[in-house]
Order: C-alpha cells, then structure tokens, then sequence
C-alpha cells in the first residue's frame, strides 16, 4: 500500500545513517555464518578426503576369508569403486639371506583413495603413483633392503616364484597405525601373481580387504544392507575407525567449528535486535507524526515490514557476496599452508547465510518494530506517553525461539545448542541479579557534576535499567567470546600433548637382549633420542575364567550385535599380540578400574588391561586368564582395567604384565625413536649392524596427522577471528543504543559549565566499570559453559582457569573503555546547541 | 449540518503515582464550519487534552465526540486515523517535520498517505504559497523556526482538511515571526475555508478569532466572540 513511501523513507533514513548498524550487523551474521560454513563444508570434506587415504578407500571390509561375490555386484549396483587387497606372512629370500615379511597383493583398482609413494632406492624421499604393483614385479619397504643385502633390480623370491625388485616402497596409503606392521616389513605384489607363489595354501591366515569408494549416500546404504550379513570376525571399517590418530581429533574440531558458528549467529542476532531496537525508538516520534497525517496502524506495519524486508534482501545479498568473497580470500592465503586441495565451495553455506539473514530479521528486527503500529498518535502533543504497549513478552518469545531454532538447525546438535543457551540464560539471570543489587545500593541524589567519578556513578545509578541490560550485553558478548577461546586453548594444547614436535616417529622392534646396551650406546653417540627399552614377547590369551578366548569373543560379540551395536573394532581377544611388563604405569595410559601395582611388586603374576581389549572380552577385575606364550602357558590375574591414548603413536600394549611376570620367557625389545628427515640413512647402518631388527617408520603418518591437526588449529583460530568481528559490532551496537540519551545530558552539562574533561572522564569511568562487572560475570559464566561443553561435548578434561578471573575483568574493562568512550568521543566534540536544537 | 465539532459530556481522567487526576470535566461544546476558535487557559488547565481529543488523538475516559459526521468515540484507532487522513490538519508548538525528509517531501507526506498522484505538485504549490519554495530541498535542520513552521502550515493545509488544530502555533518563535505565522495561517485558512481550532497563550492570536473559550481547572467556562 505504501511501497513507494517506505522506499522513500528507507532511503531518507539510510542517507540519514539510521540505518548503518542495523545493514552493518546484519551483513556481518550473514557473512560470517556463511564464511565459516563454506570453508568449514570445503575443509571437512577435504579432510575426509585426506582422511580416507588412512583407509586407501571410504570404506573397507576386512575379513579371514572371501566374502560372497554378491556384496560386490552389489557395490557396483549402487556405482561404488572397488578393490581387493590380500594380505599374508611369509618368509622372502634373497640370494642369501630370508627375511620374515609381511605381503601384501594388490589388484589394479588399488589404493581407490591416496597415492603409494614409491622411489628407486632406500631410505630417500619418492614419489607419488596411484597403482600397486604390475603383475610380474614387486616392490619392498626401504629397511628390507638392507636386512636382505639386495638392490632395486635384484630378484626376491617368495614361496616358489620369484620377481624382480622393481621400486622401493616408501609409503602405502592404509599401512596403518605403525604398530601393527610389527608383523613384519612389507612386500607388495600383485594380486594376479599370488597363484604361482603357491604360498596360500588351505589353513593359510590371509587377510582378505575389500576397498569401496563413491557417493556418500551410496556408501551409506552399502552399510545398512551389509551389516546384518557380516560374520564373526568381519570387520567394516569407515574412515574414523581407521584413521588411527585422527578420527578423534576431526570429531573434536567438527564440533569446535559448529560451536564457533553457534556463537556467531547468537551475537550477531544480539547485534541485529540492539539496531533494530534503537531504530524502533528513534521513529516512535515519526509515526506519531505519520499517524496524525492519517497513517492507519496497518499502514505504519506495512512500511517498516516493507522497509525491513527491502533491507533484508540487500543485507543478506551483501553478506553472502562478502562471506564467498572472504572465504576465496582466506582460501588463498591458506593455500601455501594447507598441503590438501580443497574441492569448491557448495552452496549449502549461501543458502545457510541467506535464511539466517532473514530468520535473524524476523526474530530480532520485527518485534521492535512492530511496536511501532502501536504509538499513540497524542505522543506528538505529550511526549511523556508511554511507548511499549506492545508486549515485551512476544518481542523476548521471538526471539528466544528464534535464537533457539538458528542454533539448532545450524548445529544439528540437540545436546550442543541446549548446553550453550542453557548457559546463556544463567548467565542472563546471574547478571541481572548482580546489576540489580549493584542498583540497590543507595540512590546517590543529584547529578553529582563535581568529580568525573560521581558523575560516572550518579550516571549509573540513574540508568539502572539501561546499565542493566548493558551489562547483560557487553557480559554475553564477552562470556561466549571468552569460551570460545578457552575451548580453543583446550583443543590445541591436547592435540600438541598427544604428538608433540619431536615425539619419536620410528619403532625399532626384536632387539635381542645382547644388542639392548651396544644399540643404546649407538643412539647415544648420533645424538639420537630414543624412549627406554620395553621387553615384548609374542602370546595370545587362550582362556578366560576357565572359558576358551575363542567362545568368548564370539559370544561377545553376538551380544553386542544384538544390542545394534557398531561395535567390533579391533582385533579379537584370542589374536597373537605383544605383551609386556612395567613396573611404571606407561605415560597416556590412565588407570580406571582395579589399581596398579607397586614398583616393587613380585607376588603372584597380574596383568593390566586395556578397556576396549576387556570390553571385546567381556574381562572383568580378579578374572583369570590363561596365556600361551612360545607353546607354554601363563596364568594371571587381572588387577587394573587401563584406557589408552591409541591416538599418541606411542608403542601401547593391551596387555602389560606386573614385575617378573614374564621372567620365564626369553623376550626381545623394543624402542621408539625420533629422527630427523635429513638423518635417515642412519636406518641403513642400523639394519645393516643388527640385520634381525625391525624398524617400522611411522614417521610419514605422524606427520600426516600433525598436518591435518594444524589445518584443523587454523580453521579454529579463522572461526575465532570472525566471532570476534561480531562480538565488536554487539558492543558496537550496544554503546550505540545509549548513545542519545548520553547525547542530551551531556549537551545539557556543558552548556551548564562542564569542561569537556569532566565530562569525558566520567564517560571513561562509566564505560570502564560496566566492562570490569561485565568480564567479571563473564568468567563466571564461561567457566560454567565451558566445563560443560568440555565434559559432555569434547570429551576433554576440564581445568579451572584461576588467570580468566583476572583476564576477563581486565579485557571487560579495556575493550568497553576504549570502545564506549571512542565511540561517545562525538558526546564531548558535537556542539552542545547542535544536540538540543534537535532534539526539539 | 450545523456544527463540525461537537462534544457531549466530554471527561478525561489519567491514572498517576498519585491516584486518578481528573483532566477535563463534563466539556460540552459546538464548533461550526469555517470557525475559528482559541482555546485559552492557564497551564495545566487542560486546553491541550482537550485538542488532542478533538482531534481524535486521544480517546476520553467518557463522554463523545463529533468531527464532522464522524463519532470518533465510536471508532478504533485505524478509523480515526482515516478520519485524520480525511478531514484534519494539524500545527504544532514544535513543528513535528521528519527530519529524514526535505521541506517538499515534508508538505508531501499526507497526499502521499492517501496515495493522491498530485502530491508533488499540490506541495509545490502551497511552498510557494508560504514563499519557501527556494528551500524545498532542504531539510528541517537546515532551516529556521519561522521556516520550519511555514513548512508546517503548507503540510497541514496538503491534506485538504476541513479542520486545522494548531497547539500554540507561536510559542516557540519570536514576536515579529510569530506574527507572520500568525497572519499566514489565517490568510490561508479564509482562502481553504476551514474550521480553526487553536490553543494559545497568544492574545494576538486568540483576537483574530471568531470565538474564544476558556479552560479552568479542565472545566468550560464560556468564551467571548
């Protein structure tokens, strides 16, 4: 009805600058929450790309037998990639010497995900191929070289046919955690050669893996129809399972980056609801006069629904250009540092930005103004009528399901969205109550104009209600800034405690006892830090409680299944694995059921357990389990039921012995070691000077991980930087809304006689206690919300942060002095006749 | 018809810290057409709730109210405001231009309300019948009292209302713009024909009426021609 009207007053009023804060935040939420889902969208799916490479493929079946041809014409049904590998123990001979190995044979498809690196000789950096092995040729890890005394082109036999070594095998894809390739070096070959070696025989333990690729949605409905067909001791493997290190670490930055854009949406709604609210106070005046003009209540709403949609279309438009623009941008300069290509952006992250644009609108910007339909057109005659007749009820009810619906959809995350605005709230109660005693404290009478400081505090007490909400405000912004740092802090400094810098990226393993002290003089002289020696010896657990290990776990796992559940990673209990003893419970392992024992310890032999070992087991404290170790067996007693930091590339054992357990048994050793990459060849001289140990390289993985986790560190950090864009524009917004009355009753002071110094002080003063009170609630509530989040959401462990309650009242107080007083400066330089004159 | 405004039993009581106040008493009173009246009295007498009711800005605690062949006591806010649109113009002690919007823009307001294609045209006009229209394009705080009050007059007869309220028109300029405001409004309202009712202090104001009536203690006390 009134289009061109409200055109014109949108116009006049933008012209007027009415309107920059209001655009301004809204431009910012849109932005920002499309900039951070973009890049978030680009960068997990790359890391799940990247991830995959742990796996060779999206997904895997793992098995001791062929599976039925019918789960891969099913695949292909469903236009999945696919591949084979086939994986065995042998023995490997050259011209003279053999060597204990483990093969791999690898069909055409292989790897569907990532590259093998390969080179021409040992120990030197290689280059990237995407396919095994051709028929008739194999390639082999770089320490076998020297254990088997051969060079690239020499020939290795293995079982009755023998093949040209054609390259060195520098890196393959799925390799695995490290410590599992202690079964021995790798020798690849392709799968077509495996018949004439004639090494599978019936009763041969093979590993056969199925490697699928493709669609999302495919893969998933692959799952759903092969789970119920899995038999014992198949496993299906998905990329958080198999990528050993840094499943955890993608879940725990998934959920920071949707925290950060929670965050990101609550303040900049905070911001647009500020604007939108002094818009509305500032034209209460105006629609009166509208009104005795003749303009009908429907037709004071459909102006400013008319102006605010206007406004939305162009806010949301530019937010969402600035948001694709900024995120190209830090694309760019992430470029040199992030190793993985990141595919193109979707437009979920434009869609995303646009209907938060316009739900923030419709929550936070309507409710004001759709009071104004409501002012008394004799507001023109009496300005002292009363201007909120529309219910504050319905404007807090909007914004409040508003803000509770934003976060939900942005989330996905029920548990996530209650914790943080739960801990909204507290704080919101909290601070009310503590401004409103603050308030309560004796009324100071007059203006007091005499010092800076009474007329700050007079100042204060007068606004109550205002101040009130200021410190609501300025304590939000600030208590969901200060979490998102905290959590930030937590996160990196665990990911840097899990694989810290020089943490020792190769094992060596089957160190005879009489080569315990020569190989640790050798490290000591190349100046190599290597971790104390652990004996090991290989065993199995053949009963529990009585109960063969075997019957154990599969009626285990028939439970599990039954329970629907996914369980069912990680090898079986009765598996040959590697045992050890300690008199010190390792470091990253943590005690949680049952105690361990003394240094000192030599009673009857106890074993400690690891938690998913006894959970697959069913094994439970004072259970008794029957080993057998080299054709004898061993009793123990289970005393401590251990989890362990599988992520941290550490040599970790499921089953650690107390004292003396293992005295029986003769053991080899093992040590883990860090070396540089200029200093590899030193492997050559190791193997060539104790040809019986093995080396495993985990150094390339470790370095993947590091990389992955840094990429993750900086995606945090940029979330960070854009929240705290928005925190600045609710202060911004926030200072702005009280900026008029602060305006007339300075004006007022200075045409009285208050130097300009007076009256800037007492703004400084002002500013700066609101900000100590605000960081001071602040802490408060971000210690709450954090423990929470920390406990329930990032599975963390929580630390009370003694520095915060200083910090947070520190920054309170900087940022809203500086910013409240630079942005009030004009109070103090307007000239006092420029404000009265019109405010007439 | 005989009277454009009319009131019956008029009361109007507000609600304070202190209790009820009683504002206005049992007004009764007739304004024909083309009348001008001042209504006159002491401060806090209750002359300016009494305009505001005339005029259908406010509603009254009982009592009704006429404006031409409108009870504006029997409607809602959404009819009287059409009524306003219709019938009224209004002068104020404090202008009430949107600052947002220039001088034209200003005079242009009502027409454009009532969505009249002639509002640019007709608002060129009345500036150049108030001798601004070389202030046009400028806006509010760019401008005098006496200017902005001119813009004011120009806006108010823009309606084409059948009735001017004007609420102490003067009280906020000197006595030499005063008097022009003063002899403006009048020349326009004999030209537009319309109903005048003004509250003042101004003597001068209240002499150039047809009628003026008092308020005292928001009681009628009658008024002299």
């Amino acid at each position: 009805m009134h289009f061109m009207l409200a055109l014109k007053l949108l116009w006049r009023d933008w012209r007027a600058g009415e309107l920059t804060l209001l655009l301004a935040s809204l431009v910012i939420a849109v932005g920002t929450v499309t900039t951070i889902t973009l890049f978030v969208d680009r960068l997990q799916k790359a890391l799940l790309q990247e991830s995959a490479t742990f796996l060779g493929a999206d997904r895997v079946i793992s098995s001791s037998s062929p599976i039925d041809t019918a789960w891969q014409v099913k695949a292909s049904s469903l236009g999945l990639r696919q591949a084979q590998t086939l994986g065995f123990l042998s023995m490997v001979f050259s011209d003279d010497r053999a060597q204990f190995s483990s093969v791999k044979a690898v069909d055409e498809n292989y790897p569907l995900r990532g590259q093998l690196i390969i080179s021409e000789a040992p120990f030197v950096r290689g280059r990237p191929i995407t396919h095994g092995p051709k028929s008739g040729e194999v390639w082999m890890e770089s320490r076998l070289f020297p254990s088997l005394d051969v060079t690239t082109g020499d020939v290795l036999d293995i079982g009755v046919a023998g093949f040209p070594l054609t390259q060195v095998l520098v890196k393959e894809p799925d390799r695995g955690g490290g410590f599992e390739s202690a079964a021995g070096p790798r020798v690849m070959m392709n799968l077509a050669d495996v018949p004439v070696t004639e090494v599978v025989q019936p009763g041969s333990r093979l590993t056969y893996r199925y490697l699928f690729a493709g669609d999302e949605q495919a893969l998933q409905d692959f799952e759903r129809w092969i789970r119920p067909k899995l038999k014992v001791g198949d496993r299906w493997l998905g990329v958080r399972q198999g990528a050993q290190g840094i499943g955890n670490a993608l879940d725990r930055a998934e959920s920071f980056l949707l925290l950060g854009g929670l965050l990101g949406v609550v303040l900049a709604g905070v911001a647009i609801a500020l604007a939108a609210q002094r818009y509305s106070l500032r034209h209460y005046d105006h629609v009166a006069i509208l009104k005795t003009l003749g303009a009908t209540p429907n037709g004071v709403d459909s102006i400013f629904v008319t102006i605010l949609l206007v406004l939305g279309l162009v806010g949301t438009l530019l937010g969402s250009a600035l948001g694709f623009v900024t995120q190209m941008g830090v694309v760019n300069i992430l470029d040199s540092v992030i190793p993985i290509e990141l595919p193109g952006p979707g437009f979920r992250g434009i869609w995303l930005g646009l209907i938060t644009g316009f739900i923030c609108l419709l929550s936070f910007a309507l409710p004001p103004l759709l009071k104004l339909r409501a002012t008394e057109p004799v507001r023109v005659i009496r300005r002292d009528i009363d201007t909120a007749s529309v219910s504050d009820r319905l404007t807090y009810s909007f914004a409040i399901i508003g803000t509770l619906g934003l976060m939900y959809w942005y989330s996905g995350d029920y548990k996530l969205t209650l914790l943080i605005f739960s801990g909204a709230v507290v704080a919101t109660i909290v601070l009310s109550i503590v401004a409103y005693l603050m308030l309560r404290s004796g009324r100071i009478l007059g203006m007091q104009a005499g010092s800076s400081w009474r007329l700050a505090l007079a100042g204060m007490q007068r606004r109550g209600r205002e101040n009130t909400l200021q410190i609501l405000v300025f304590g939000l912004a600030i208590m969901l800034l200060l979490i998102l740092y905290l959590v930030r802090t937590a996160l990196i400094t665990e990911w840097q405690a899990q694989i810290p810098k020089d943490a020792p990226n190769h094992f060596a393993l089957n160190i005879s006892p009489q080569d315990v002290e020569p190989i640790e003089q050798l490290f000591k002289e190349k100046k190599i830090k290597a971790q104390p020696l652990f004996s090991m010896i290989r065993g199995r657990v053949s009963k529990v409680n009585g109960e063969s290990a075997r019957e154990r776990k599969i009626s285990s796992w028939r439970q599990r299944q039954s329970e629907g559940g996914k369980g069912g990673g990680g090898p079986g209990i009765d598996s040959s694995r590697n045992l050890t003893w300690a008199t010190k419970l390792p470091s990253q392992n943590d005690v949680i059921e049952g105690s361990w024992w003394e240094e000192n310890y030599s009673g009857p032999t106890l074993v400690s357990v690891e938690e998913s070992f006894a959970q697959r087991g069913d094994i439970n404290i004072g259970d008794e389990l029957v080993f057998t170790i080299q054709g004898q067996t061993l009793t123990a007693l289970v005393s401590s039921i251990r989890s362990v930091a599988w992520d941290n590339m550490q040599p970790n054992f499921y089953i650690i012995f107390s004292p003396g357990g293992l005295a029986d048994f003769p053991a080899t050793f093992m040590t883990s070691f860090f070396l540089d990459k200029t200093n590899k060849l030193f492997l050559n001289q190791l193997l060539r000077q104790y040809p019986t140990m093995t080396v495993i390289e985990v150094d390339a993985v470790i370095e993947q991980i590091q990389s992955i986790i840094e990429n993750v560190t900086l995606a945090i950090e940029l979330v960070l930087v854009l929240i705290l864009v928005s925190g600045a524009l609710v202060l911004l917004a926030s200072i702005q809304a009280s900026m008029d009355e602060r305006f007339r009753e300075h004006a007022i002071l200075r045409t009285l006689g208050a130097g300009q110094r007076l009256v800037l002080g007492s703004l400084f003063i002002e500013f700066c206690v609101l900000g100590v009170f605000a960081g001071l609630l602040a802490t408060f509530g971000a210690e709450i919300t954090v423990y929470a989040l920390e406990t329930q959401i990032f599975d963390l462990k929580y630390e009370l942060n003694p520095v915060l309650w200083v910090i947070g009242p520190l920054t309170g107080m900087v940022l809203i002095g500086v910013v409240g007083v630079a942005a009030t400066f004009k109070v103090v330089k307007t000239a006092p006749s420029t404000v009265l004159r019109e405010s007439i | 018809m005989e009277y454009m405004l009319k009131t019956v039993g008029l009361d109007k009581t507000v609600t304070t810290s202190e209790g009820q106040l009683t504002i206005l008493k049992g007004i009764e009173l007739e304004i024909k057409e083309s009348e001008s009246v001042a209504i006159a009295g002491a401060s806090g007498s209750g002359k300016t709730t009494l305009l505001s009711l005339l005029a259908g800005l406010d509603v009254p605690s009982q009592g009704q109210v006429f404006l031409g062949p409108y009870e504006l006591t029997a409607m809602n806010e959404e009819q009287r405001a059409k009524v306003r649109g219709e019938l009224v113009g209004f002068v104020f002690q404090t202008f009430q231009l949107l600052a947002s919007l220039t001088a034209l823009e200003n005079v242009m307001l009502p027409a454009e309300l009532k969505g009249d294609a002639r509002a640019e045209q007709q608002a060129r006009d009345l500036l150049e019948r108030v001798g601004l229209s070389h202030r046009s394009h400028h806006y509010p705080n760019q401008l005098s009292g006496g200017e902005q009050q001119r813009v004011a007059i120009a806006r108010a007869f823009g309606s084409s209302a059948k009735v001017l309220f004007a609420d102490e028109p003067t009280g906020n300029l000197d006595t030499a713009t005063g008097l022009h405001i003063i002899d403006l409004m009048f020349s326009l309202n004999q030209e537009f024909g319309t109903t005048l009712v003004l509250v003042t202090h101004d003597q001068r104001l209240a002499d150039r009426c047809n009628r003026a009536i008092n308020i005292e203690s928001g009681e009628l006390v009658q008024g002299v021609d």
